[in-house]
């Protein structure tokens, strides 16, 4: 299609993918690059070798360096690789079909189930993200701490179904928890751009001709909806969320590094910088702690961003609307 | 213009008691033991007195007639009057402030804005002036470096890049030290010679004419403000520049040209003004911004602000205080969008006339 082949000449976006497809090879080989101990409960809890609580250097053993508690920097930044897309691409996900059906539904049938649901848009929008995020995190976490959550659960449920492979019946896996919290924090709260570009789509194009066409020979609304207004309105999504991505796994590093996320030795790389929070004063001796893991966000959210920006410049205006 | 003002003020209403609904649902998940500190200081340990509490306080009441207490206030059942309630200020306890919410907010809040304000006036005007040169010298030298700075910029989580300037700047070099002040200026600002009039530390200092006092605080400032504005520079580097790019390609420009006026005088009065216009409300909405970033600026900087504060309650799931930092900062959110709003319509004659 134009827009690949376009997304393949630009060399902002070139970079950006070949950034992506490193890290999906990363990811896919992580067993092998860093392979699981055998006696491990979990191949995403970092492998500890000892329990001295200082840090230790880059050494044969640990080409990257062991944190606080001896947890293995390499292994957790291989690993951390699948969190991260795991997590990103979930949460885009989730938040991508819970936009596109508020602002559909919005657009599509105007009046006042289009009023109500946008000032509930906008009181979603009211909230400062992080903030929001974290909130919502805590109050997730004291609920499912305490064991029943009744209708909650079943979302986590599902949550962890998609991230996880985990199935339903199962309890959830502790470890899996406060991750599946801050997933959910961050979903709650990240659907609304989507939304409200999607409504504005499908307002500017439910006037068009092509429209009108296929109601005028009978078309009921959902085909009207769904074969011709949707697929318009669906590649400014697509930008918006290959630029989200990086976003929701920013915010997921923050909510890690505040204590909220992953838990303690869990394979995600915000997590494992929050070690170093208790090393500041001596942080130019352990910047290992910081830098690897700081480096592997890096890179990870400036691909996306690439791909995304690139994916903007192309899909601009002079597109979206040549497509019936 | 006054219907556009007023359109705007009708909503905000339906958007604040949005806000507290939101808020509240978030509380009513709770149970009531876990409620019980919205408004007692020290959950006791004993079985009964809890269950006193509970029903002293009404928390096991219908949802809609808790929330209305919540907001309104509550007969409080020994003295017969109405106390406490949102509107009145009332956010309930702290366990982690070891005070009333609203107390802590207010202890906690000046460093924050101190923090906010030293930022904004560097990040606006640093940003905006660079995109403008970034547009002007459009695919040049200038402009390719500024674009990368910026992705990378964008890119970035605030903490990593606070570790790495404490990393570099601090355990490294030892210039900029963390939190607000050195103990010998700490313990001058606490004794009686120093008046507090703003709880702000380089301000008060002005105000008390110590300018070591002053130099000291900026010196504490320099990291978490640079740390606070990266990300929101970054993108309103590119915000400006975006905007600039369109404006310079407009017909007027084409116009101001040909009727001969020099380059910088047309870049100057013509584009600038009018490249500017989107950059208000993305700037604006930047600056609300700020308390998103200034959570982890915070807390890597072991800041006292609210930011902190936030971090801390979280942590030790103390949702009574999380929900009322929320709950205050999203009303600071909802005005700052109005003044946005209202800022955009004073200065694009278009927006008012539709």
């Amino acid at each position: 299609m134009k827009v690949i082949k376009r997304l393949l000449t630009n060399p902002t976006s070139l970079t950006g993918i070949i950034l992506l497809a490193i890290f999906i090879i990363i990811a896919i080989l992580a067993p092998q690059l860093a392979p699981v101990p055998e006696r491990s409960r979990d191949a995403y809890m970092i492998p500890r070798d000892g329990f001295s609580s200082t840090p230790a250097g880059p050494s044969d053993e640990h080409i990257f360096g062991t944190t606080e508690g001896q947890y293995d920097i390499y292994y957790g930044v291989i690993w951390g690789t699948r969190t991260a897309f795991r997590i990103g691409v979930v949460i885009t996900l989730f938040t991508t079909m819970i936009g596109l059906f508020v602002g559909a539904i919005s657009g599509f049938y105007g009046g006042w189930l289009d009023e109500i649901l946008m000032r509930i848009t906008e009181i979603f929008q009211a909230f400062p993200f992080l903030l929001a995020a974290i909130t919502l995190t805590s109050v997730l976490q004291t609920i499912y701490g305490r064991g029943e959550a009744g209708p909650l659960m079943f979302l986590a449920k599902l949550l962890a179904l998609v991230t996880f492979g985990q199935s339903p019946t199962a309890e959830i896996d502790p470890i899996q928890l406060q991750i599946l919290t801050g997933m959910l924090a961050i979903i709650i709260f990240g659907w609304m751009t989507y939304a409200r570009v999607i409504r504005g789509n499908i307002l500017a194009v439910k006037s068009f001709d092509y429209a009108l066409a296929a109601r005028t020979i009978g078309a009921r609304d959902m085909r009207i909806l769904f074969r011709h207004l949707l697929p318009n309105a669906v590649f400014p999504v697509l930008v918006i969320a290959s630029m989200n991505i990086g976003s929701y796994v920013l915010t997921f590093a923050a909510l890690s590094f505040l204590g909220l996320g992953a838990q303690r030795g869990y394979a995600d790389w915000g997590q494992m910088i929050s070690f170093a929070r208790n090393w500041v004063p001596s942080l130019a001796d352990h910047w290992y702690i910081v830098v690897y893991p700081g480096v592997a966000i890096v890179l990870f959210v400036l691909a996306w961003n690439l791909v995304g920006d690139a994916l903007r410049d192309i899909l601009d205006p002079r597109l979206t609307g040549s497509r019936a | 213009m006054f219907r556009y003002i007023v359109r705007r003020l009708l909503i905000m209403p339906i958007l604040l008691i949005g806000v507290t609904m939101l808020i509240f649902l978030m509380l009513s998940m709770l149970t009531p033991y876990e409620r019980a500190s919205l408004y007692v200081a020290d959950i006791p340990k004993r079985q009964g007195a809890i269950e006193g509490i509970i029903e002293k306080y009404g928390l096991d009441a219908p949802i809609p007639v808790q929330y209305w207490n919540w907001m309104v206030g509550r007969k409080d059942p020994d003295t017969g009057e109405i106390v406490g309630g949102v509107l009145r200020g009332d956010l309930g306890w702290s366990k982690v402030g070891k005070g009333s919410v609203a107390t802590v907010i207010g202890r906690r809040l000046p460093a924050t804005a101190e923090l906010a304000l030293w930022s904004a006036i560097p990040l606006i005007g640093l940003s905006v002036w660079m995109g403008i040169q970034a547009a002007v010298h459009h695919n040049k030298l200038p402009d390719q470096v500024l674009r990368v700075f910026a992705i990378i910029g964008w890119s970035i989580p605030t903490f990593v890049f606070g570790l790495l300037v404490l990393m570099i700047f601090y355990a490294r070099l030892g210039w900029f030290p963390p939190e607000r002040l050195s103990n010998w200026a700490m313990r001058l600002v606490q004794s009686g010679e120093f008046t507090r009039y703003t709880q702000m530390n380089s301000i008060d200092a002005l105000l008390n004419l110590r300018f070591d006092v002053f130099l000291d605080s900026l010196k504490h400032l320099v990291l978490p403000v640079v740390t606070l504005s990266v990300v929101s520079w970054a993108f309103l580097l590119r915000v400006t520049r975006t905007s600039m790019l369109d404006t310079l390609r407009e017909d007027y420009m084409t116009t101001a040209r040909a009727k001969g006026l020099a380059e910088a005088k047309v870049i100057r009065r013509h584009a600038v003004p009018n490249a500017l216009i989107p950059v208000i409300t993305v700037g604006g909405l930047t600056l609300i911004g700020l308390f998103n970033g200034v959570v982890i600026t915070e807390t890597v900087f072991n800041y006292p602000g609210m930011g902190s504060f936030l971090a801390e309650a979280a942590l030790a799931l103390d949702v009574v205080s999380v929900l009322g930092v929320t709950l205050f900062s999203s009303f600071v959110l909802i005005f700052g969008n109005l003044i946005v709003d209202v800022l955009y319509g004073v200065v694009d004659p278009r927006i008012r006339l539709e």
